[in-house]
């Protein structure tokens, strides 16, 4: 919705999202968009195992938002 | 004779049972059921659906903007035929679609979410007696081809007109048992009180769908008192149980068996008695809410969650050593249904209007 309003923006969900994810994205036209995945669960993990799940990703999220 | 076998006789219709297979076992493969054998539907079979209505075939019921995806006239008349529905209980669908579209829950994607709700649909008024709505014993149970199929309906149109499969648009984490149909009538001949309907300022005479979206419904036994308090306990306390609790407050549905309700109406309790001692009485204390990790809300989702959670900030009633599972006296409604047969009620845990009047949509007479 953020990239369609023109600012860059980078899709985050966990493995266990990828079905839906992807299905969203063919809804809306867009079967190649590119989102990045981390492993599940998020909501019951404390600060250090959440910024551990996150540091593999920044690359990613990075090369994304700047279109690379 | 066996009752399961019927004998072959001059009435019976003469039919190729192997075309019949591969009719159905065609619609399993298209990803067109809910895991059921559906009923073919053929350009005459729809007629017979649009013919029950004066919407127009291509008039928009419920609109997904999310998804791109409306459910029409036409797409909710052949799901609600491969249902099972006769053309006769389709009015009732099309309110039912009225209902949910302003209950305003669906449209923004709730079918689609972890917690995996179902749709409930309430129906009232005449329309019950004459397409066989059952409102009486085994409620929520099954043998009624009315409330199968007209629940069944809409589920049909989740699968088939949003694409909302299991695993896919449909992210449920266990569903309920509802989401294969729920659909129940109230027992207005043994309430003691004015139909739900007409609570609410419809005619008496006129039906209505009542949209609700549920989570459970919890079964309460309380077959052994008289005493209105004691079952007022009993009905607020399995509301308040905090298993429920997502978000800092919960809805609910009060389904009164008619035994429960001649009890309270005897003792002089009106539906907003019952209504006011359940909000009064659907607490938790803050030490058992601590014992859950859920005395605090998230600053950033007002969801429930420990006090020694970074995210954590006090709920609305920091200082209350008793918490309300319930915002407002209006967010519990009360409906009779059920069999005139033992002390037994339910509780359909909702999600919202916490607060707000219910989704109620009128029947339009055929």
């Amino acid at each position: 919705m953020l990239e369609l309003a023109g600012v860059p923006a980078v899709s985050i969900c966990t493995e266990a999202f990828v079905v839906p994810a992807r299905a969203m994205a063919d809804v809306y036209g867009h079967p190649e968009f590119e989102f990045v995945t981390i492993p599940h669960p998020i909501a019951s993990l404390g600060p250090e195992e959440i910024e551990a799940n996150v540091r593999p990703i920044v690359a990613d999220v990075v090369r994304i938002l700047v279109g690379a | 004779m066996n009752p399961g076998i019927p004998s072959a006789g001059a009435n019976l219709p003469l039919v190729d049972a192997d075309e019949i297979r591969r009719v159905l076992e065609d619609y399993f493969e298209r990803g067109w059921t809910d895991g059921l054998p559906v009923m073919p539907v053929t350009e005459s079979v729809l007629a017979e659906f649009l013919d029950a209505t004066t919407h127009d075939p291509d008039e928009v019921l419920l609109d997904m903007p999310h998804l791109n995806r409306a459910c029409t006239v036409r797409l909710a008349a052949i799901n609600a035929a491969m249902a099972g529905c006769r053309p006769e209980y389709f009015p009732v669908v099309v309110a039912a679609w009225a209902a949910l579209q302003a209950e305003n829950y669906v449209t923004r994607g709730i079918w689609q979410s972890t917690t995996g709700t179902a749709p409930m649909l309430l129906v009232n008024g005449p329309i019950r007696e004459q397409i066989g709505l059952n409102s009486r014993g085994n409620v929520f149970g099954s043998g009624f081809r009315a409330n199968a199929t007209i629940g069944r309906a809409i589920r049909l149109t989740a699968i088939n007109a949003f694409g909302l499969r299991p695993g896919e648009l449909d992210q449920a984490t266990q569903g309920n048992p509802a989401k294969y149909t729920a659909c129940i009538a109230e027992n207005e001949e043994e309430s003691p009180w004015a139909p739900f309907h007409v609570e609410h300022g419809f005619d008496p005479q006129a039906s209505t769908v009542t949209a609700m979206t549920m989570r459970s419904v919890a079964h309460i036994e309380a077959r052994h008192t008289t005493v209105p308090e004691q079952l007022g306990v009993e009905i607020a306390g399995t509301i308040a149980r905090t298993g429920a609790l997502i978000h800092e407050t919960i809805s609910a549905c009060i389904v009164l068996g008619p035994e429960h309700a001649v009890l309270l109406a005897r003792a002089g309790w009106s539906k907003d008695d019952l209504r006011r001692f359940v909000y009064e009485h659907a607490v938790n204390s803050r030490e058992a809410l601590a014992a859950a990790g859920k005395d605090a809300v998230s600053g950033k989702t007002r969801w429930r969650l420990s006090s020694e959670h970074a995210e954590a900030v006090p709920d609305s009633t920091p200082d209350a050593d008793v918490v309300r599972v319930l915002g407002s006296e209006q967010a519990v409604q009360i409906i009779v249904a059920g069999a005139h047969n033992a002390g037994v009620s339910a509780v359909i845990e909702t999600f919202g209007p916490r607060g707000g009047p219910p989704a109620i949509a009128p029947v339009e007479p055929v």
